[in-house]
């Protein structure tokens, strides 16, 4: 037998990471062949039902339900990246597997790209049924242009990056998941998601104008319905701003050696 | 040829909740060697590995592959050493032969090369029938054997492999073995972490044995059963329900495992020996016996006073 062994070539520069980028995100799908569909599923149905389920409550003002509508996406978007890796690390660390992957010969930072990009392919179809449902349910119209693209990346890009880096810093699975449970509480129940944020208490707006949520919330509603969102501008700032501070975060976690 | 192999120099490690899992161990590995690394749970050894392959960093001392220091940089270290761990490997999604090719890909083989060699192994190791199955219906055996695969694809300038041959059925084990022998041709360091004392005797070059964070032996098999060379071991299968018989003066040393009997002998007591365990078994005390060279294991747990693979164990009584 041919083993290729002796002279092995250490390589480094951005071809490799490039290559390693496109290697390892097709391990993530494959590695969850078996589950994405699932998972797909269970986005779609929870786009779809949170959409509909709302209005039942009340008749809603074509105002209200836009509302409702672009922020089941966001939050659809959200879901994912919050649930879906510190999840998956759990189960790596608990079944022994987590060393293994670590051992494998990409740089760190690839690896979390490629999962961040499967993140964000996985969120997708859950957004557009809700967006798809909540415009046959109430009439809506949606604008469908290109401010979409980094608007829908930027936003699950981030929670992706969220929830990998606290899977990775936490050494408990548990506690990570109970924080991201919390996480998403927070973005469902007290972020101006999916309702105006004049309904906060003033001083949680001020907060919010820091935290990621709302200005996921106002990028994503701006580019599906140009004007309902605010301070555009300023929320795709923010918005950056968190994203390459967690890309450095991320990166900073996933180099350490204990 | 060692100046391209692997050295571990003195290396200590300190875990953050202050427990010491390795204490200044040194060792080489040449290219092509096979070599062992023994000892008991918690001795040390995972802390080792995971330090050459970059997860962990050394409290002090180095590790070098050739001319790499793996310490300052682990992303080198990754891509010069392969790992199989202990645990199975991650392919429940995959089929046997993508995971075996697409880790192959992240090695850095492609093209019609890491196909053929990803063939290669699969028949090397007869798992044939199972090419296109799903890793979530492999069978634990066929699933190591897989994950083994998975290790030596592309398997660098050092490949380290814990307990690999655990669930495989025997005949695979040796299928197993000739294909860690044909690394070590190619010239591959092999470090393999193991329990099974026996099975490392008969394929390692060279071992070293580590208890209690601390390398207490090492040498090639022989050259470690050099103390013992005049001695012979007497095995003797209690039959069950039997107590330990009383132990003759001419018994060196002994130790009991389950019903399994183990003295040491000196070679002149050898006819001594065969009258009184063919009296054992006339009597009913044992079911049968053997006499045989002393092996790496009789070594390894008078070095270690552990009793590899041993459920349950109660030392025999010396007697008359």
């Amino acid at each position: 037998m041919n083993a290729t062994a002796a002279a092995v070539r250490v390589r480094k520069g951005p071809r490799r990471w490039l290559r390693s980028y496109r290697v390892m995100l097709r391990w993530e799908l494959t590695s969850l062949r078996l589950f994405i569909p699932v998972t797909i599923a269970v986005q779609v149905l929870a786009g779809a039902g949170f959409a509909v389920g709302i209005g039942l409550l009340r008749d809603l003002s074509s105002q209200e339900a836009m509302f409702l509508a672009t922020g089941t996406a966001v939050i659809t978007l959200v879901l994912v990246g919050l649930i879906l890796g510190p999840q998956i690390i759990a189960q790596q660390k608990a079944n022994d597997t987590y060393d293994f992957l670590w051992s494998l010969p990409v740089p760190r930072t690839a690896a979390a790209a490629a999962w961040t990009t499967m993140t964000v392919l996985i969120g997708i179809p859950g957004m557009i049924a809700a967006v798809a449902v909540a415009g046959w349910r109430y009439h809506l119209n949606f604008h469908l242009g290109w401010s979409l693209i980094p608007a829908v990346l930027l936003t699950a890009g981030t929670a992706a990056l969220i929830g990998y880096a606290l899977a990775h810093i936490i050494g408990n699975p548990m506690i990570t998941m109970s924080i991201t449970q919390a996480l998403i509480f927070f973005v469902i129940g007290f972020s101006p998601v999916t309702f105006p944020d004049e309904r906060l208490p003033a001083w949680l707006d001020r907060l919010h104008d820091w935290l990621p949520f709302k200005p996921m919330a106002t990028v994503v509603r701006d580019a599906l319905s140009p004007g309902l969102g605010t301070d555009v501008g300023r929320a795709y700032a923010v918005l950056l701003a968190w994203f390459v501070a967690m890309v450095v975060l991320n990166a900073v976690v996933l180099g350490r050696r204990e | 040829m060692e100046a391209t192999g692997f050295r571990a120099e003195g290396i200590t490690k300190v875990h953050r909740n202050g427990v010491l899992a390795n204490d200044g161990i040194s060792l080489s590995v040449a290219p092509g060697e096979v070599f062992g690394l023994l000892g008991p749970n918690g001795a040390g050894k995972t802390t080792l590995v995971k330090q050459i392959i970059g997860l962990l960093r050394p409290t002090s001392g180095r590790l070098w592959l050739g001319d790499y220091d793996l310490v300052s940089d682990p992303d080198a270290a990754r891509q010069l050493c392969s790992y199989l761990p202990q645990a199975q490997m991650p392919i429940d999604g995959f089929r046997v032969r993508e995971a075996i090719q697409l880790t192959g890909r992240i090695r850095g083989g492609r093209g019609p090369a890491l196909r053929r060699r990803t063939d290669e192994l699969i028949d090397a190791l007869d798992i044939g029938p199972w090419r296109d199955t799903l890793g979530v219906k492999l069978s634990g055996g066929v699933k190591r054997l897989a994950g083994f695969a998975m290790a030596v694809v592309a398997p660098g300038s050092l490949v380290i492999l814990d307990e690999p041959t655990n669930d495989v059925d025997p005949l695979r084990r040796r299928l197993l073995w000739d294909v860690i022998r044909q690394l070590g041709q190619a010239g591959t360091a092999v470090l393999l972490v193991t329990h099974n004392v026996l099975e490392a005797e008969r394929s390692v070059d060279r071992l070293a044995i580590i208890d209690h964070a601390k390398l207490i032996a090492d040498g090639t098999p022989s050259a470690l059963k050099a103390d013992d060379r005049d001695n012979l071991r007497l095995q003797v299968m209690v039959a069950p329900g039997a107590v330990t018989p009383p132990l003759p003066g001419w018994v060196l040393s002994s130790t009991r495992v389950g019903h399994n009997l183990m003295a040491s002998i000196a070679e002149g007591d050898a006819a001594t020996a065969i009258t009184w365990a063919r009296g054992l078994v006339r009597d009913g005390t044992a079911e049968e016996y053997a006499l045989a060279a002393t092996t790496l294991e009789d070594i390894y747990i008078r070095v270690t006073g552990a009793q590899p693979e041993a459920d349950a164990a109660e030392p025999a009584r010396a007697g008359s």
